[in-house]
């Protein structure tokens, strides 16, 4: 604090002694422009400087809708899959998450909606708990990794399917965890 | 009389069965039901001990104006008691068309012998009247013996409730000669999805017979595993209208009004209310893993009752109050438990299956219903809690899952996909818990998760 108002009185100093010059300069009829003030004193000193402004638009500053939909085209973050009847973490499910948590940390401001979702194979009422494990166990790894979004779960059962025929391909596809921005 | 068995009577019985149970067959043989997938049909007699009574119900009479409303009526009544009668599975019926040759004279004790030769012990007389737009419909029992009417109904009510009207008329008879009460008043509450196939579900109800299916919500969400409160004014379900799932009830005395029970934490489903109707039991999760939670309708802080890593769920109040089955994985499967109202005295009961779930007590608490996954498929299991011997209801490659007794504990009401050809799809079925008299109630969008009603709300 004190520290910050000293800086501010050298810089007061500084202008001061800019604005006190320029009199003398005044009679001369259409001088060079002198150079801009903020050059003499030390710049720290000031203020900080105004923050550089890209001219490249942030490619995540849309709606969620167009964030997700980027997500989904560039591959950023992932599907989790997982075994019948089990929401343990394969191998490749943990690959998906470490990777899923690179893109998450580099953008610390979204909240994340992690949803589990089973096939059809389970009843429906042991599914919904069944969808919630997943989601679980997919935020607790990520946060073991040091992810520290806001992260909301939520179980769909066997009630959304992303594939409805029969078989191991399509089951596959409806056991797992997506991850989708709700928030930021 | 018409208690005590009679050994030549019940010879009589036994004889002619097969043809009203082949007559039965035929009947709830669906068209769309593949034979491989029906339920292998193991037959007891019903009740035990108890033999079928011989029963005649000739054509109703129709005293009024001959409207075209009136003849429907007529037919409509007929119909629905017949079946009702059929369904309670405690008659031998012969309806019009078994007592066509009769030549009825119009005297009584002379018609009584007639129906008596073709081996009749009652007979039911059904008159219908028109009375200022509303129909009067009178039911009347004989006992072709002795000539006394042991039972007289009345009823008065308009046209639109003439199914109604007849399954009073029916459970009256049925209550008659079984002691118990009869279920053609029941209600089933079951999950639909017509309204927007594979998107939104709403809970909806239908008459125990199938008849009369009507949504009770409209929450464009998805809303499931509907449970009855005991005196059938409560129904307790799960709904995602407030994102995460959480539990809603209706309430059947204050115009089906919905109003929100538990909706807090990341998950809220299972709901099973306990007889007092008072309490009741959810799964539920706050982030960690799924347990077993009970609660009371009138506040106060949900009390944990299990605990362990995996999974806890589909908790189900037993009828006496004292116990409540669930589905734990705690042994590496899902596999059905009993334990009790505080939580302790843990057993396990289901021990064939990789995967047993949907555990529904028989209304007279000695009995678990159970989706039971044998050979990659689902079948309804039931399970004798003193013995504990398990015995299929259904079989076939189809899934059947979602089981609930009815209130005479007779029937299983269960959801499967035993109809689908082409493309998967789920309907409501009942059928005889000793697998007998399978028959199909829905057959609009995709229905699941039946709970059967104990009277009617």
């Amino acid at each position: 604090m004190s520290r910050t108002r000293m800086l501010s009185a050298i810089g007061l100093v500084g202008l001061s002694l800019v604005i006190m010059g320029c009199p003398k300069k005044a009679p001369e009829p259409v001088p060079p422009p002198p150079p801009p003030p903020v050059t003499v004193p030390p710049p720290q000193e000031v203020a900080p400087p105004p923050p550089v402004v890209d001219e490249t638009p942030d490619p995540w500053s849309g709606e969620i809708e167009e964030i997700n939909r980027m997500i989904v085209e560039q591959g950023l973050v992932g599907d989790v899959y997982y075994d019948f009847d089990k929401f343990d973490l394969r191998p490749d499910a943990r690959e998906q998450l470490a990777k899923n948590a690179q893109f998450i940390r580099q953008h610390p401001n979204f909240r994340f909606t992690v949803e589990g979702h089973c096939d059809e194979r389970g009843t429906n009422e042991y599914n919904i708990t069944l969808g919630q494990g997943r989601s679980s166990a997919a935020v607790g790894y990520l946060q073991s990794l040091g992810v520290a979004n806001g992260m909301r779960t939520i179980s769909y059962g066997e009630e959304r399917p992303v594939c409805t025929q029969s078989g191991e391909s399509c089951w596959q596809r409806n056991r797992r965890a997506r991850f989708i921005v709700t928030g930021k | 009389m018409l208690s005590r068995p009679r050994t030549a009577f019940f010879v009589t019985v036994l004889a002619c069965l097969p043809i009203t149970l082949a007559t039965q067959q035929r009947a709830a043989a669906d068209p769309q039901i593949p034979d491989d997938s029906r339920p292998d049909i193991v037959l007891t007699l019903s009740g035990g001990q108890r033999p079928l009574v011989r029963l005649a119900i000739p054509t109703a009479g129709f005293g009024g104006t001959a409207s075209t409303e009136g003849a429907t009526a007529v037919r409509e009544i007929e119909g629905t008691v017949r079946a009702d009668l059929d369904s309670s599975r405690i008659f031998v019926i012969q309806g019009a068309s078994e007592l066509a040759a009769l030549q009825l004279t119009g005297d009584d004790a002379r018609d009584r012998e007639l129906y008596r030769s073709l081996g009749n012990e009652v007979v039911l007389h059904m008159d219908l009247q028109e009375e200022a737009g509303r129909l009067v419909l009178e039911g009347r029992v004989v006992d072709l013996e002795s000539g006394q009417t042991v039972l007289g109904k009345r009823y008065r009510g308009e046209f639109p409730l003439a199914r109604r009207i007849a399954h009073t008329l029916a459970d009256e008879v049925v209550q008659y000669f079984s002691q118990r009460p009869g279920i053609a008043l029941s209600t089933i509450a079951f999950v639909s999805d017509r309204q927007a196939p594979y998107e939104e579900k709403e809970i909806y109800l239908m008459d125990y017979d199938g008849w009369n299916q009507r949504p009770i919500t409209a929450h464009r969400s998805l809303s499931l595993a509907p449970d009855w409160s005991p005196d059938g004014q409560l129904l307790a379900y799960v709904t995602y209208v407030r994102g995460s799932p959480g539990i809603f009830v209706a309430d059947f005395q204050s115009n089906g009004e919905k109003r929100a029970l538990v909706t807090d934490g990341t998950l809220n489903s299972s709901p099973s209310f306990a007889p007092d109707g008072r309490r009741f039991v959810i799964t539920r999760s706050t982030g960690g893993s799924a347990e077993i939670y009970a609660g009371d309708l009138g506040g106060g802080a949900l009390r944990q009752l299990t605990y362990s890593p995996g999974i806890d769920t589909s908790p189900a109040w037993s009828p006496s109050g004292r116990e409540i089955a669930f589905t734990s994985s705690r042994s590496g499967s899902p596999q059905i438990y009993v334990m009790d109202s505080e939580g302790a005295n843990l057993r396990r009961i289901s021990t064939v299956g990789s995967y047993n779930d949907g555990a529904a007590w028989s209304p007279d608490g000695t009995r678990l219903v159970y989706a039971s996954r044998r050979n990659g498929t689902f079948n309804i299991a039931i399970t004798d809690l003193v013995t504990l011997e398990t015995s299929l209801v259904t079989g076939g490659r189809s899934s059947d899952e979602s089981p609930a007794y009815s209130p005479d504990g007779r029937k299983i009401a269960f959801a499967s996909s035993r109809s689908y050809s082409r493309r998967r799809e789920t309907q409501i079925y009942v059928v005889d818990v000793d697998g007998a008299n399978l028959k199909q109630l829905t057959s609009e969008g995709n229905n699941y998760s039946p709970a059967w009603s104990r009277r009617r709300p």
